[in-house]
């Protein structure tokens, strides 16, 4: 066996490989960022497109995501509330609510008595001092329904009923918000995928551009024996660089646009009497997007460099 | 036991043009010599051959056994391992520093970076360079250019090392350092190809010779041949 031979075959091991590995990757690692940091305009450039790309589904995902909120959750807006007559006393309000739920179109029924309806009106309005001056409650037991369907056959049997005074059921409110909130997901969607597809050709075409300048040097990595995996390494890091940082920019672009809304919007819902506020992304949708966006530019990185892999192999000695 | 062997190997490129025809010879473990002849006469084309740039039209072309023809894929990468070249005009990373380029085989093969740093300084020594480690190659000279493409062709103590034209762009004294080079690296096992139209180097460092013209063979000179 020649030396060469000799040498080479010192280096099997498992633990050399997982370091020489390691090491592969760290090379790759600092590489890609340090040409990242070399050319920062062109690097904030790149960035920013991509950011604002992914800003725009990102923002419509908050705004339905308040939207839902403030309209109340879709559950809520399920329920019916049948205000019973004055005269139904508690028990007779608890038979009712008892032959309510052996119905086959009723999921669940619960009792709230003027006691309990008293105390929640206290919480949430200025106007308790005004109820204590009447000395009694006037307020009427309630039957809070929640339909297993959409609840208009249900409203409709209820409003016969003799002992019911008022039967609130917002069926028609609640579909319609439904379609909307439907609408808006479904165009977050396609957003989403738009948007999606040109953070990837930014990414594909940023690359491409990076491959052409270091046409030379993979030229001889290849001809010193250098895998298709070793050379796209440092690429794949590269398009996951800007995917984290485009990803981290929509977000601070996200919540200074809900800031400056939320400014405006403020006064407004006070002088509403509301107490909403303005939710940004929770952890789930930040944690997702930063995946989301990383893992979109190493595929549009790997694209590119899959791409021009396969068309340029090295022909000269 | 040969290390290359072409038998009966032809290339002919689109045209058509013959650059090989009907090539037989093999070259053994350690063995250092020379390919000679004009330009066209099909030199590049039987190193390319060899470093798979190019497959042969007809015949086959064994390394170590291995018929080239059935290497495909990642096997192409792993069987250039095996096989250092020393290019006329270098093909180093000029924007990496000398101690980069010449350690650069050894990442590409997987070698953990304290090993590298061990390797690349034994390397530098023996072509005179450990000064130079951390110096960018547009800062060196032609002939120090040529000493790190051949650091970076060595280290990795490859079974055979080709060399197109290697001493093309230097001045004799310069040559005949790059010859002693090459000399030392097949005395140490792997086998060196040198492709050169110099024939005043060639006869002599007296090693055999293989002449090629119009892509035939057409002589197998031994060392004792050659006239001092």
């Amino acid at each position: 066996m020649s030396t060469a031979t000799a040498t080479r075959s010192n280096n099997n091991g498992f633990g050399a490989r997982l370091s020489a590995w390691r090491d592969q990757h760290i090379y790759s690692f600092l590489s890609s960022l340090g040409r990242i940091v070399s050319k920062p305009f062109s690097t904030f450039l790149i960035v920013g497109v991509m950011a604002i790309a992914m800003a725009m589904p990102l923002a419509l995902a908050l705004v339905l995501h308040n939207v839902q909120r403030v309209s109340g959750t879709v559950q809520a807006a399920r329920e019916m509330s049948v205000f019973l007559k004055p005269g139904v006393t508690l028990e007779q309000a608890n038979s009712l609510a008892r032959k309510l739920a052996d119905r086959a179109d009723v999921q669940k029924v619960a009792v709230v008595s003027p006691d309990e309806g008293l105390a929640e009106f206290r919480k949430l309005s200025n106007l308790a001092q005004s109820i204590d001056l009447l000395g009694n409650n006037p307020l009427p037991s309630v039957l809070k329904i929640r339909p297993k369907d959409d609840g208009l056959a249900l409203a409709e049997a209820l409003q016969k009923w003799p002992e019911a005074d008022v039967v609130q059921h917002d069926g028609q409110w609640r579909q319609r918000l439904n379609a909307w909130l439907s609408l808006g997901e479904r165009m977050l969607k396609i957003l989403s995928v738009l948007f999606g597809v040109g953070v990837l050709l930014v990414v594909g075409n940023t690359v491409r551009l990076d491959i052409g300048s270091r046409r030379e040097e993979i030229a001889v990595m290849q001809q010193l024996g250098a895998t298709d995996g070793f050379i796209r390494r440092p690429f794949l890091y590269l398009g996951f660089w800007y995917g984290l940082a485009a990803g981290a920019l929509a977000l601070g672009l996200s919540l200074f646009a809900g800031l400056a809304l939320d400014e405006r919007l403020q006064p407004l819902l006070t002088s509403y009497d509301s107490r909403f506020v303005l939710q940004g992304p929770d952890l789930t949708m930040v944690v997702g997007l930063l995946a989301t966006s990383a893992i979109l530019g190493w595929l549009g990185a790997w694209l590119a460099s899959g791409h021009h892999l396969r068309q340029t192999r090295p022909t000269d000695l | 036991m040969p290390v290359l062997r072409f038998d009966a190997v032809s290339k002919t490129y689109a045209g058509p043009h013959n650059a090989l025809s009907d090539i037989s010879f093999s070259v053994n473990a350690g063995e250092m010599l020379f390919v000679t002849g004009h330009s066209g006469a099909g030199k590049s084309t039987l190193l390319k051959l060899i470093h798979l740039s190019e497959r042969a039209t007809r015949g086959t072309v064994l390394v170590n056994d291995k018929n080239l023809a059935k290497v495909r894929g990642r096997q192409v990468a792993l069987h250039r391992r095996q096989v250092g070249v020393v290019h006329q005009d270098h093909h180093l990373l000029m924007d990496r520093s000398v101690f980069d380029n010449v350690a650069l085989p050894l990442l590409i093969e997987g070698m953990p970076s304290k090993e590298i740093g061990k390797r690349v300084r034994v390397t530098l020594e023996k072509v005179s360079l450990a000064s130079k480690e951390k110096t960018r190659p547009s800062e060196l000279s032609s002939g120090e250019q040529q000493r790190v493409g051949i650091a970076r062709a060595l280290i990795a103590q490859p079974l055979l090392l080709l060399a197109d034209e290697p001493t093309g762009n230097l001045d004799p004294s310069l040559a005949a350092e790059i010859m002693v080079l090459l000399a030392s690296l097949s005395a140490q096992g792997s086998s060196v190809i040198i492709a050169s139209h110099d024939l005043a180097l060639v006869k002599r460092m007296r090693k055999r010779v293989l002449v090629l013209s119009q892509g035939k063979l057409m002589d197998d000179i031994a060392p004792e041949e050659l006239a001092p």
